[in-house]
């Protein structure tokens, strides 16, 4: 009864006119950057930032997470028709969606996508609303330990499912970590690393390295090559799937939803991995895998739930223990902080209105986005179009102008373009970026609860290994940290690996 | 990998030089954090954390070395085969001088220069659209910070913007 009450205040809160503007808002930018290849949902939320200072925290996070969500509809769009996945996380769906396509059957791929988006976020959100507030009255009882081995876990789980080099994905995690540690002690109040410069002084900021590492760098890579796109010129028709379509998706929109919700919640997974194992898992159980790969529908439905009820799930963990399970979400907590406030087991009782308007509003973007995706997709085909040698210029002129508006301050712009050229010969050495936000965002947070537990148990290491949440973390952290080291696990850790960490 | 591209013991293995280039801020980490004073296990000091990461790094960094050296990996110059790599060098050097010039010339005066490069430079678009962008996008955006949103951007020694 409670969670209903709590509900409708959440949708009191959501269908505010202003926050019902910055949700379309944040699903319309979300699906645009998913259509858009090059500009991934991380980009879009770091160069959109600094806006949400002008309103409520309310809208200011409802436009966020539009973003992400929206993002994860929109890339299908164009991995189903250019084969070009618009973010990391419908890379999978290019396989069957664009085979699909080429059948003349893009009408019922992307239709199915859509839905398939739609169950899985909707399951996705009931789960968050029935989980959450029960997750967060455990977490009240964490202390410094257990948060200090969560975010170990965290970090741990991302440079494991990092693409490339184990290695080189935990040497980009340290670096994070020392970035996140530059200025003032938050103990001691002694500054570090500031090399006698005032600007350093409150440590470097999290959108200029954001945006030069994700914004500038893709931009950077990008020219690189020329942007062939092979567009399904057809007309794109029959959006609604057949019953055999529906008969053929229903297993893999069920179990895609409910694996994406479970690999979102976990520390350091999210929607990329998710895709890739709803895919591996439909393929294992059909009876016919030689389809895949040729247009199976399978291999459409799966993947796109999959990553939908992910993007959900990774709300868990921010929301309930204020930890970041992946970039996006680190960002998303940027976006917390700005407006002053601190996500974890308080957030639900002290800020109903804020976390509960936050989780309906996810529900209407996601009927906004079912709208936005079916009847409009003649709109974002067109978009497809938009040729690249202008929109780059563009992207470049406004990541200048969001990092300077971000804080009033030249350096930030500076700061953003080493970055971005760091991020550029970082990803042609093969070092990915994302281990590296993560861990900036988690080090202070990381040193803190360190500090604060060696210090309550006065220097006893076991406290780490005698708390049992602590000690199952740890334990896991170290299984994946051997586990490359074994063949047969090292093939599969290459399989799953992303090129992203959202 | 052929063997001009996959090389062990030479020193334009790209392995090789991430390896040693993360050993080296490793070190730096290390010093740093002795300078800030460790403290004990009971009360850690400031470095204390930075000084732990940084044998960390040294760590993983030594064992990427290890595996350019055992393993082998790209050269330098394969990284950048068979693509544009004139672009992205020419976006850096824009974007390195449009950072030397931002506070002396202020926001307009060094945008539109550089939007103008960017747009010519990356994938050439004709004058007559290039102009126009690159005079209307950045001029529009100031008005709308400067005179809708208040914000003040960098004016410059002329004070224009």
């Amino acid at each position: 009864m409670d969670t209903l009450v709590n509900v409708a205040h959440g949708f009191g809160v959501a269908l505010l006119p202003v926050n019902l503007l910055y949700c379309f808002i944040g699903v319309f930018i979300g699906t645009l950057v998913g259509v858009l290849p090059g500009i991934g949902p991380i980009s879009a939320m770091s160069l959109l930032l600094p806006v949400t200072l002008s309103g409520t925290p309310e809208s200011g996070i409802i436009m966020m997470a539009g973003i992400y969500y929206g993002s994860m509809y929109g890339g299908s769009t164009t991995s189903i028709l250019v084969n070009i996945p618009g973010e990391a996380a419908s890379v999978v769906t290019c396989i069957d969606g664009h085979q699909m396509a080429k059948q003349g059957r893009a009408g019922p791929a992307l239709g199915i996508s859509a839905f398939g988006s739609f169950i899985a976020g909707t399951f996705a959100l009931i789960a968050l609303m029935l989980v959450a507030p029960k997750l967060a009255s455990v977490a009240i009882a964490f202390g410094p330990a257990e948060y200090f081995s969560l975010m170990v876990l965290g970090l741990v789980v991302l440079t494991f499912l990092t693409q490339g080099s184990m290695p080189k994905a935990l040497l980009m995690a340290c670096i994070g970590v020392v970035l996140g540690l530059i200025g003032l002690d938050s103990i001691t109040a002694q500054p570090r690393l500031t090399f006698g410069r005032m600007e350093l002084i409150d440590g470097i900021g999290l959108v200029p390295v954001v945006m030069g590492l994700f914004g500038v760098a893709e931009v950077l890579l990008n020219t690189e090559q020329a942007i062939k796109r092979d567009i399904i010129n057809t007309r794109i028709t029959h959006l609604m799937p057949t019953k055999e379509d529906w008969k053929a998706s229903a297993g893999p929109v069920g179990r895609g939803t409910i694996l994406g919700f479970f690999l979102g919640i976990l520390p350091g997974g999210g929607a990329v991995v998710a895709s890739f194992a709803s895919y591996a898992l439909e393929k294992r159980l059909s009876k016919t895998p030689e389809r895949f790969g040729h247009g199976a529908i399978e291999g459409v439905a799966g993947p796109e739930s999959a990553n939908n009820a992910a993007a959900g799930g990774a709300f868990i963990p921010l929301m309930t223990l204020g930890i970041p399970p992946n970039v996006v979400m680190a960002l998303l907590l940027g976006a917390f902080v700005i407006h002053g406030l601190q996500p974890g087991p308080l957030l639900i009782t002290q800020n109903p209105g804020l976390f509960w308007g936050i989780v309906a509003s996810m529900y209407i973007g996601n009927v906004m986005l079912l709208i936005l995706n079916l009847p409009m997709i003649g709109m974002w085909v067109q978009l497809l179009k938009l040729p690249y040698n202008i929109l780059f210029p563009l992207i470049i002129l406004f990541t200048i102008l969001g990092v300077y508006c971000s804080s009033n301050n030249v350096f930030d712009v500076y700061v953003m373009i080493a970055f971005g050229i760091i991020g550029y010969f970082m990803r042609k050495l093969g070092y990915e970026p994302a281990p590296l936000v993560l861990a900036f965002v988690l080090g202070p947070m990381m040193e803190n609860n360190l500090r604060k537990s060696l210090i309550l148990s006065q220097g006893d290491l076991w406290t780490f290994v005698q708390r049992p949440i602590s000690a199952v973390c740890l334990v896991f952290a170290m299984a994946l940290l051997i586990a490359p080291l074994l063949p047969s696990l090292r093939r599969k850790r290459e399989l799953v690996a992303l090129d992203e960490g959202a | 990998m052929t063997d001009q591209t996959n090389v062990k013991l030479r020193l334009n293995n790209s392995e090789l030089w991430g390896g040693l280039i993360g050993l080296g801020l490793g070190g730096f980490v290390i010093w740093s954090g002795m300078k800030l004073k460790l403290g004990t296990i009971n009360d850690p000091g400031s470095g204390y954390v930075l000084f732990y990461t940084g044998i960390l790094m040294c760590v993983f960094a030594g064992s990427i070395i290890v595996a350019a050296i055992t393993e082998g990996g790209p050269t330098l110059a394969s990284r950048w085969e068979n693509v544009r790599w004139s672009k992205p060098l020419l976006l850096i050097a824009c974007l390195a001088a449009f950072s030397v010039v931002l506070e002396p010339l202020g926001f307009l005066l060094s945008s539109i220069p550089l939007m103008l490069l960017l747009l010519r430079l990356i994938d050439p678009v004709r004058w007559t659209l290039a102009i126009p962008i690159a005079v209307l996008v950045p001029s529009g955006m100031w008005w709308v910070l400067k005179r809708v949103l208040l914000i003040q951007l960098p004016s410059g020694l002329f004070g224009i913007g």
